[in-house]
């Protein structure tokens, strides 16, 4: 019994470390997706007629931004509801 | 070790004037002539087949032609390998073969051009003169160009990636290691890009050095009419821009009759470059027949001003 207390007790706390520690980074982790987005928008961009960068360039790197195009793809996607998507990863409601 | 890159409009007579100059200095160094034209005519000046391999003339003159859809083949299928490499499980349904695509992407023929340049300055160290026969303006200023903007690029994507990581580190540190960024990379030295982007860096920067050099320069071949006169006005102002070193001004295929129209067109381009040495080639009727005279032995010493 006085196990179990403990146990789910402990299971508490980590919860809240983790939830501590999510808010603390939680505009961290925005920040670096968007550098990541403007990263592959940069490098991938005349995909959306942006000007691009040397096309050797692009295709040097390309093997290596599996992770960038998905968030430039989940960014898009996402592109209609923006300003939910800041207040959200703000915490703002 | 001395680089010369013969630029001019088409037609003028680079060819002619670098492959004079080659066997000019050969007399006295090692020299080995590069046509970097799509359109090659160094084998025909010299009367051998020549094929993207380095072809021994005399002891001390050697010639080559850069096989441009060789080398763009050959740079795409590389990256499709490690593109194929990457996504393997596409081979169990057979379409990795969709990358081949790629071998069409516009910009590559420039990119080729630049690594010829790159892996000749860098492989060739024992010759005292390397001497460039380039493709008309356009295409020259653009592959001379693109080491500087592409050095901007990587410089500003280097600067964002590190950004990257360092957010990707400090995540790491405060969340531990559970969740699915931190399967990521996020040490500098462990990130495939940035690596790439630094070597790419490291190799821009040197090639950009020695274009920039004392040791490099271009040599405008023109001809004695207007339109010859504005495009060289352009690729003056394309070499300033560049900061890049010309080194001689050769008035070609000057006449008897077109003498006045050679000295108008010589006066307004020493106006843009007065501290530049000019010589003026006379057109000799013989070599534009097949006469079996050496198109390479003009009578005049292109070489003493360099």
């Amino acid at each position: 019994m006085g196990f179990a207390i403990f146990s789910y007790l402990r299971e508490i706390l980590a919860c809240l470390d983790t939830s501590h520690r999510e808010s603390a980074i939680a505009l961290t982790v925005m920040e670096m997706q968007e550098l990541e987005n403007i990263f592959a928008l940069l490098l991938l961009g005349s995909f959306v007629g942006m000007p691009s960068p040397p096309t050797f360039l692009a295709v040097e790197l390309l093997p290596h931004m599996e992770k960038e195009l998905q968030i430039l793809n989940r960014r898009a996607k996402d592109a209609c509801d923006m300003l939910a998507e800041m207040c959200g990863s703000l915490g703002i409601d | 070790m001395r680089i010369l890159f013969f630029a001019g409009k088409g037609g003028v007579g680079k060819s002619t004037m670098a492959a004079a100059a080659a066997w000019q200095l050969a007399q006295q160094y090692r020299v080995l002539i590069v046509s970097l034209d799509p359109a090659h005519n160094l084998g025909d000046i010299f009367r051998v087949a020549l094929r993207d391999k380095k072809h021994r003339f005399t002891d001390s003159l050697y010639l080559k032609e850069i096989d441009l859809q060789k080398r763009s083949k050959s740079y795409l299928q590389r990256e499709i390998n490690v593109l194929s490499s990457t996504y393997r499980y596409l081979q169990t349904l057979n379409l990795d073969q969709c990358f081949s695509v790629l071998q069409y992407s516009p910009g590559i023929e420039e990119y080729a051009l630049l690594t010829s340049i790159e892996e000749t300055i860098r492989d060739e160290k024992s010759f005292d003169y390397i001497v460039f026969d380039t493709p008309p303006t356009g295409l020259t200023l653009r592959f001379l160009a693109l080491p500087r903007v592409t050095v901007t690029w990587i410089e500003r994507l280097r600067q964002i990636r590190r950004k990257i990581l360092e957010k990707r580190y400090t995540i790491v540190k405060v969340r531990g290691c559970e969740k699915e960024e931190t399967v990521l990379k996020y040490n500098p030295e462990d990130d495939e890009v940035l690596k790439r982007l630094n070597k790419m860096n490291d190799n821009y920067q040197s090639l950009i050095s020695v274009l920039q050099g004392a040791t490099c320069s271009v040599i405008l071949v023109f001809n004695p009419d207007v339109l010859s006169l504005r495009e060289s006005q352009r690729l003056i102002q394309g070499l300033q821009d560049l900061n890049l070193r010309l080194g001689l001004l050769i008035d070609n295929k000057v006449t008897e009759e077109n003498r006045p129209m050679a000295e108008q067109v010589e006066r307004s381009i020493r106006n843009l470059v007065p501290s530049v040495p000019l010589q003026q080639v006379s057109l000799v009727k013989a070599l534009s027949s097949d006469s079996g005279a050496s198109l390479y032995d003009i009578p005049q010493n292109i070489i003493s001003m360099l």
